[in-house]
C-alpha cells in the first residue's frame, strides 16, 4: 500500500530546525505504537494494578474502622484524594477544549493526551460514592442550597453533577477520537481491539458533513464540559469544604479551585507528554516550541494562583473577625501550616521561579518540572482544605469558634492515596489502548497549515489562519 | 490601680428611659450644630450619642426599648486602619481619637464603622446668632469636610487630669478624678444613672464593678471589634429571654 | 482574519497622519462641544469644593455615591489599554495592531480622569498633600500604609507612569515620521520627542525589547490597580456585601469587560472621524467581539459567584442589601437594566458573526455594555452602604444631586476631548505597527485553496 514516493510526498517542517514530516508518518507511527503492546507496558500495568489493589484493601480496613457522619474526621484524606482526582483529571480535558477554541497550531499533539484523562472520571465517580454518606445534614448550617427541603440536596445533586461531568468527558473523548479510531481500525490486524475500533467508528467516512458535525460537536461539548466542570467544582467545594466550616464565607474559593484545576490540567498534560517523549514516541510531532508555548500560560496561571490566594488572604486579614482569624489559623498559619507551605511553594513559588527564566522556559524539561510542581502543590491544597473541613465537629452556627487541631494521616490514608493515584494511572494506561494518545487528525491538520519559509536573511515559521 | 488607663463606659439598658437628656447634653458640650427637621430628613443630622428605639412584641403587647448608641471606642476599630492620614487612631488610654486637623474627609472611616456613629460635616456648622457666644471653648468647632464623633468628652478628662496633677502633685486615679468632674456630659446628664464611665483597668472603679454584671454584652460582638462600651441587658420578668439587639 | 489590502508605505503615512496634519470641521465641532460640557463640569466641581460636599446627595449611611462609582468606572475603562496591548502583544495576536495605541491612550486619559474623582470628592481637597503626597515629614506623620486609600494612589500612579512610558516607547518611531514631515517649531518639538530616532536596526531592537519588557512588567500593575480599587470596598468589614474575597478578580474582569468594549466604541468612532476604513476593518472588531464573548462570560461567572455567596452568608444585612438591589425602588429597575445591558443584550448578539462584523451593531452593543457596567458599580457601592448593619436603624437610600450628574457627564466629555486633542498631536494608530503587519502577511496553499497566513515573530 505504501510506496517510497508516497512517503516523501508533501513533506513539511513544523519548526524552523525540525525534521520534514508528512501525514503518512503520523498514521504509521501512531498505529505501530498503538497495536504493539510492549513488555514494559505490561509490567507497568501489573505494578499499578497491585498498588491499586493494596489501596482498595486499605480502604476496606478504613471502612471497618468506622464510617458515617460522626466518623467523618478520619475520612478527610480520602475526601482530599477525591478532590485531587476531580481537580486534576477532571480539568485535564480543558486543555484540549480551550486551546481548540483559540485555534492554536501548537496545541495539536496535546489534545488527546489531555482528553484521555476523561477516562479517569470512572474512578472519580466511584470514589465519590462513599463521600455521600459522610456529609452532615444541612440543618442549622449555611449551605449553597436554599433549603434542605429541596429534593435531593445536596448529595444527589452533587452526585449527578459529577456523573454528568464524567459522562460528558467520556463523550468528548470518544467523539474526538472517532476519526483516529477509523484510521487505526484500517491499519490494525484483525485482533479484538481492531474489531472494537471498527464497531465504534464504522460509520465514519470522513465526508465533509461528518467533519462539520464533528467540529460543531466538539465545540459544543467542550463548552458544555467547561461549564459543567466549573459548576461541579463550585458545588463540591462548597458542600465538602466551606459549608462544613461554620462562618466561613469565601466567595473566591470555588474560583480558586477551578483555577488550580486549570493549572494542574496543564501540569498533567505536560508531564504525560514528557513521559511520552522520554519513551521515544512522537518526538518529531511534539516539538519543544509546544512546551514553550505552554510555559507562558502556566506562568500566567501560577501568577493568578498567587493573586487569588492573596485576594482571599488580604480580605480575611483585614476583616479580622473571629471567624476569619480562626479560618486563617486553621487552614494556613497554624494547624495546617506545613501542607499550606508546601502548597504555596509548589503551586506558586517553585513554578514561578522556574518559568520566569527565559532559557529554562524555552525547553522541554523546564515547563515539565513546573508542571510537576504544580501537581504536587494542588495535592497539598486539597489536603489543607478537605482534611480540616472534615475534622470540624460542630458544623452549625455562624462562627468558627476555635482554631482546629491538625489531623495527621495514618498508614491507611497513605495507602489509600497511593492506591488512588495508581488507579488513575492504570485507567489512563488502559484507555490509551483504545483511544490513540496522539490525535492523528489534529496533527495532520496542523501539517497543512504550517510551513517554514525564508524571509529576509532568515527562516521563519508561517502559520495559516483558515478563518 | 492599673498603670495604664483604659476608658470605658457601661450602659445599663434596664435603667434607660429614652429621655434624650444625654443627647442634648452632648449637643451642648461638644458644639454640635442644632439638628433641624431638614437635617433629619436628608439623613445628615449629627448626634454623637443617639437613642435607638426598638419595638418589641406585636401589637397590642408592644414595648419600646431604648439603646443609647455612641462611639464604641473599639479596641480593634475598623475605622482606624482605613484612614489614610492617621486622622483617627487609638491612643494609649484606649480612646479612639479623631484628629480634626489631619482629616481630609475621605469618609472611609464612616463607611467602615459598623455602629454608624461617625458624622460628616456636609456644610459649615451654623448656629443662631445668639448661640455663638455659648459655644464650649474647650471643643473645636469643626469646619466642613471633616469627620467627627464621640470623644468620651476627652476635653473633660484632660482638664481633670491637669487639675489633679496641678493640685495634688499628680495622683490621678478613679477617686481623685471623680472629684475633678471628668465624666462625659452624657453621663452627668443622665437622670437614671444609666451610664457609667471610668477606667476599666482599675478593678475597683465603678465601671469595672458594673461591667462584671452577668447581664453584660457588647454590640455586634461577632465582628470582633471589641468595643469599650459595655451594655447591660434589659431583663424583663414578663418576657421570654431573647437575643440582645 | 487577514482581509486587508497591502497598502504602500506612502499611503499608510498619509492616511494615519491625517489626524495630525488635517483639520476637518467635524473634528473641531466635536472638540468644542466637549469642551463646553467639560466647562460646565468644572463649574459644578468648583461649586462643590466651594460649598462643601453638602451639595451632593450623600447622607449618613451612604457616604460614597456617584463620584466614587464614576471613579471605579473610569479605572475600569483604563484597563483596556494594557489588556489589549500587553496581552495581545505577548500572545502575538495579529489583529491587535490598529487597536493598541487607541487603547493605551484611552488608558491614560481615563486614568487621569478617574483620579480626579476621589480628589474632588474628599471633604477638604486642598489637604490632599497629607494623603497623596506625603510632604508632612516634619511632623513625622506619614500616610498610613494600612489604608487601602494609600494603596490606591500608589497603584494608580505606578500604572499611570508605566502606561505613559508604554505609549511613549511605541510612539517614538511614529514621532520620527512626523518630525520628517513637519517644519519650524513643530519640527523642533518632534525632534526632541523622537529622541534621535533614525530607524537603525539597533534602535528597532531596543524598541522591541522595551515594548515586550514593559508589556510583561505592566501586567501585574494592571491587575493590582483594580484589585486595590476593589479592596477599597473589600476591606470594609462593616459593609457585609462589600467584604467579599472575590472582589479583586471580579472587579478586574469587570474592568476588562467595560474597557475592551470602550476600546471597540472608540475605534469605530475614530474610524468614522478620520476615515480609516482600510485600517480598522471588520476582521478587527470581529476578533475583539470574540474576545468580548469570553471576557463577558468570565465576568458573568464572577458576578454570579459574588451574588451567590452574598446570599450564602444568610446575614440579615446582606440579604437586605440583595433584596434592595433586586426588588427595591428604583434599584430593581437599575439592576434589570444593568444585567440586560451588560450581559444579556450584547453577549447573545455577539455570538452572531454578522453582528460582530457590523460597525453599527458593535457600537450599540459596546456602549450598552458600558452603560451596564457603570450601573454595576453603582449597584455594588450604594445599596451596600444603604443597608449596612441591621441594628443601626440608619438604612436609607441615595439620589444624586444635579451637581454630581454634571460632574459625571463632564468626565465623559473630558476623556473624549483629551483623546481627540491627543489625536491632533500624535497618530492614534501606530504607523510602524501597521507596516510591520504588512510585512508579516503571507499565504499558504492548502489543496486548491489559498489560506491567509502570518509569519510568526520570534
Amino acid at each position: 500500500m505504501t510506496t517510497t514516493a508516497d512517503n516523501n510526498r508533501d513533506r513539511v517542517q513544523i519548526t524552523v530546525d525540525g525534521p520534514e514530516l508528512n501525514s503518512r508518518m503520523v498514521t504509521e507511527q501512531v498505529s505501530r505504537d498503538f497495536f504493539n503492546v510492549t513488555r514494559n507496558y505490561r509490567w507497568l500495568v501489573a505494578i499499578l494494578g497491585s498498588v491499586f489493589v493494596i489501596g482498595i484493601i486499605a480502604l476496606i480496613l478504613r471502612f471497618l474502622d468506622g464510617f458515617g457522619v460522626s466518623e467523618r474526621a478520619q475520612w478527610g484524606y480520602y475526601s482530599a484524594m477525591f478532590a485531587f482526582l476531580l481537580i486534576t483529571a477532571g480539568s485535564a480535558p480543558l486543555v484540549a477544549v480551550g486551546l481548540r477554541w483559540t485555534k492554536n497550531h501548537w496545541r495539536r499533539p496535546f489534545s488527546r493526551v489531555s482528553e484521555l484523562y476523561a477516562a479517569v472520571g470512572l474512578l472519580t465517580i466511584l470514589w465519590f460514592l462513599p463521600l455521600m454518606a459522610l456529609l452532615p445534614p444541612l440543618e442549622g448550617r449555611r449551605s449553597l442550597w436554599v433549603s434542605d427541603e429541596f429534593i435531593g440536596v445536596p448529595l444527589w445533586w452533587d452526585f449527578f453533577a459529577v456523573l454528568g461531568l464524567v459522562v460528558c468527558g467520556l463523550t468528548l473523548l470518544v467523539l474526538s477520537a472517532i476519526p483516529d479510531m477509523a484510521v487505526l481500525a484500517r491499519h490494525g490486524d484483525d485482533g479484538p481491539r481492531a474489531r472494537l475500533l471498527r464497531s465504534i467508528s464504522g460509520f465514519w467516512r470522513g465526508s465533509q458533513s461528518q467533519w462539520n458535525y464533528h467540529r460543531i460537536g466538539l465545540t459544543a461539548l467542550g463548552a458544555f464540559y467547561f461549564m459543567l466542570l466549573i459548576m461541579v467544582q463550585t458545588m463540591i467545594n462548597v458542600d465538602f469544604v466551606m459549608s462544613l466550616v461554620p462562618g466561613w464565607k469565601d466567595s473566591i474559593m470555588p474560583a480558586h479551585q477551578a483555577l488550580t484545576g486549570l493549572q494542574t490540567a496543564i501540569g498533567l498534560v505536560l508531564v504525560t507528554t514528557f513521559i511520552l517523549r522520554a519513551t521515544g514516541r512522537y518526538k518529531d510531532f511534539i516539538p519543544m516550541e509546544s512546551f514553550w508555548s505552554f510555559s507562558k500560560i502556566l506562568l500566567a496561571l501560577c501568577l493568578l494562583w498567587a493573586y487569588f490566594w492573596f485576594a482571599a488572604l488580604i480580605t480575611f486579614w483585614y476583616g479580622r473577625t473571629p471567624t476569619e482569624l480562626n479560618v486563617l489559623s486553621t487552614f494556613m498559619f497554624e494547624s495546617y501550616r506545613i501542607p499550606f507551605l508546601l502548597n504555596f511553594f509548589f503551586s506558586f513559588l517553585i513554578p514561578f521561579l522556574i518559568l520566569i527564566w527565559n532559557p529554562v522556559r524555552k525547553s522541554v524539561l523546564g515547563p515539565t518540572l513546573a508542571g510537576a510542581s504544580v501537581l504536587i502543590g494542588a495535592f497539598f491544597m486539597t489536603i489543607r482544605l478537605y482534611v480540616p473541613a472534615f475534622g470540624i465537629e460542630d458544623v452549625t452556627g455562624h462562627t468558627l469558634k476555635a482554631v482546629q487541631p491538625a489531623i495527621l494521616p495514618d498508614v491507611l490514608d497513605i495507602f489509600i492515596i497511593l492506591g488512588g493515584l495508581a488507579g488513575a494511572a492504570l485507567i489512563y494506561l488502559l484507555a490509551s489502548r483504545i483511544f490513540p494518545i496522539l490525535s492523528i487528525w489534529e496533527v495532520k491538520e496542523g501539517l497543512l497549515y504550517q510551513r517554514v519559509r525564508p524571509l529576509l536573511r532568515s527562516k521563519f515559521l508561517v502559520l495559516g489562519k483558515p478563518d | 490601680m492599673a498603670e495604664t488607663k483604659k476608658w470605658a463606659m457601661v450602659i445599663d439598658l434596664d435603667r434607660c428611659t429614652g429621655c434624650q437628656a444625654c443627647v442634648v447634653a452632648c449637643q451642648a458640650e461638644n458644639n454640635i450644630p442644632i439638628n433641624e427637621e431638614k437635617d433629619f430628613l436628608s439623613r445628615r443630622a449629627k448626634q454623637w450619642i443617639r437613642i435607638d428605639r426598638v419595638w418589641e412584641g406585636t401589637w397590642p403587647n408592644v414595648k419600646a426599648r431604648f439603646i443609647p448608641v455612641l462611639c464604641q471606642h473599639c479596641e480593634n476599630a475598623p475605622c482606624e486602619p482605613v484612614c489614610p492620614v492617621y486622622a483617627t487612631y487609638h491612643n494609649s488610654q484606649g480612646l479612639n481619637v479623631q484628629v480634626y486637623n489631619r482629616c481630609v474627609g475621605t469618609r472611609y472611616c464612616a463607611n467602615n464603622c459598623p455602629y454608624q456613629v461617625r458624622f460628616f460635616n456636609f456644610h459649615d456648622p451654623e448656629w443662631p446668632d445668639t448661640f455663638w457666644n455659648q459655644l464650649n471653648p474647650d471643643v473645636t468647632v469643626r469646619s466642613r469636610g471633616i469627620m467627627e464623633k464621640c470623644t468620651f468628652c476627652i476635653q473633660r478628662i484632660r482638664r481633670a487630669e491637669r487639675t489633679i496633677e496641678g493640685r495634688d502633685g499628680g495622683k490621678v486615679n478613679d477617686q481623685s478624678l471623680k472629684a475633678g468632674n471628668y465624666m462625659p456630659a452624657c453621663v452627668n446628664a443622665c437622670p437614671t444613672n444609666t451610664l457609667t464611665f471610668g477606667d476599666i483597668n482599675d478593678p475597683n472603679s465603678d465601671v469595672s464593678r458594673r461591667a462584671r454584671d452577668p447581664r453584660h454584652y457588647k454590640l455586634l460582638d461577632h465582628i470582633g471589634t471589641s468595643p469599650s462600651v459595655i451594655y447591660l441587658k434589659k431583663v424583663d420578668p414578663n418576657a421570654p429571654e431573647e437575643e440582645a439587639h | 482574519m487577514q482581509e486587508g489590502k497591502i497598502l504602500g508605505y506612502r499611503r499608510i503615512n498619509r492616511d494615519l497622519l491625517r489626524g495630525v496634519f488635517e483639520n476637518p470641521v467635524k473634528y473641531w465641532a466635536i472638540v468644542l462641544f466637549l469642551g463646553l460640557v467639560v466647562l460646565f463640569a468644572v463649574g459644578a466641581a468648583g461649586f462643590m469644593v466651594n460649598r462643601g460636599i453638602g451639595v451632593t446627595g450623600l447622607n449618613r449611611p451612604v457616604f460614597w455615591g456617584f463620584l466614587i462609582t464614576n471613579f471605579v468606572f473610569w479605572i475600569g475603562i483604563s484597563h483596556a489599554g494594557v489588556m489589549l496591548s500587553a496581552i495581545l502583544r505577548l500572545s502575538k495576536a495579529e489583529w491587535r495592531r490598529p487597536a493598541t495605541r487607541a487603547a493605551e491612550v484611552l488608558t491614560i486619559f481615563s486614568l487621569m480622569t478617574a483620579v480626579l474623582m476621589p480628589f474632588i470628592h474628599t471633604g477638604r481637597p486642598w489637604r490632599l498633600m497629607y494623603w497623596v503626597f506625603p510632604y508632612d515629614f516634619s511632623r513625622g506623620i506619614w500616610p498610613d500604609i494600612r489604608s487601602p486609600l494609600v494603596w490606591d494612589p500608589s497603584a494608580v500612579n505606578t500604572y499611570l507612569l508605566s502606561s505613559i512610558l508604554f505609549v511613549f516607547i511605541a510612539l517614538v518611531p511614529d514621532l520620527a515620521v512626523i518630525r520628517d514631515r513637519s517644519s519650524g517649531i513643530r519640527r523642533i518639538a518632534y525632534s526632541v520627542l523622537s529622541l534621535g530616532w533614525r530607524g537603525t536596526p539597533r534602535q528597532w531592537k531596543l524598541q522591541a525589547i522595551a515594548g515586550i519588557l514593559l508589556s510583561a512588567l505592566i501586567l501585574p500593575v494592571f491587575v493590582s490597580v483594580h484589585s486595590i480599587v476593589s479592596w477599597d470596598f473589600g476591606m470594609a468589614v462593616s459593609v457585609n456585601s462589600w467584604h467579599s474575597t472575590i472582589f479583586a478578580p471580579y472587579f478586574v474582569i469587570g474592568a476588562v469587560h467595560s474597557g475592551v468594549s470602550g476600546v471597540v466604541t472608540v475605534m469605530i468612532f475614530m474610524r468614522w472621524l478620520f476615515g480609516w476604513e482600510e485600517y480598522v476593518r471588520r476582521e478587527h472588531i470581529d476578533a475583539l467581539g470574540r474576545l468580548l464573548i469570553v471576557i463577558a462570560i468570565a465576568w458573568f461567572y464572577f458576578f454570579a459567584m459574588e451574588f451567590l455567596f452574598g446570599i450564602y452568608g444568610q446575614e440579615g444585612d446582606e440579604l437586605a442589601t440583595r433584596s434592595l438591589q433586586i426588588f427595591g425602588h428604583p434599584w430593581g429597575w437599575l439592576f434589570l437594566t444593568f444585567i440586560i445591558t451588560a450581559f444579556f443584550f450584547p453577549v447573545p448578539l455577539w455570538l452572531f458573526r454578522n453582528v460582530r462584523r457590523s460597525f453599527l451593531w458593535m457600537t450599540i452593543t459596546t456602549i450598552s455594555v458600558n452603560v451596564g457596567m457603570w450601573l454595576e458599580r453603582f449597584i455594588i457601592i450604594v445599596p451596600g452602604l444603604a443597608r449596612k448593619q441591621i441594628f443601626t436603624q440608619s438604612w436609607y437610600t441615595y439620589a444624586p444631586s444635579p451637581i454630581e450628574i454634571m460632574i459625571v457627564a463632564g468626565t465623559f466629555a473630558l476623556v473624549l476631548m483629551l483623546f481627540l486633542l491627543f489625536a491632533k498631536v500624535f497618530p492614534l494608530i501606530p504607523i510602524f505597527d501597521i507596516k510591520e503587519g504588512q510585512i508579516l502577511t503571507d499565504e499558504i496553499k492548502v489543496g486548491r485553496r489559498r489560506v491567509p497566513a502570518v509569519i510568526r515573530e520570534e
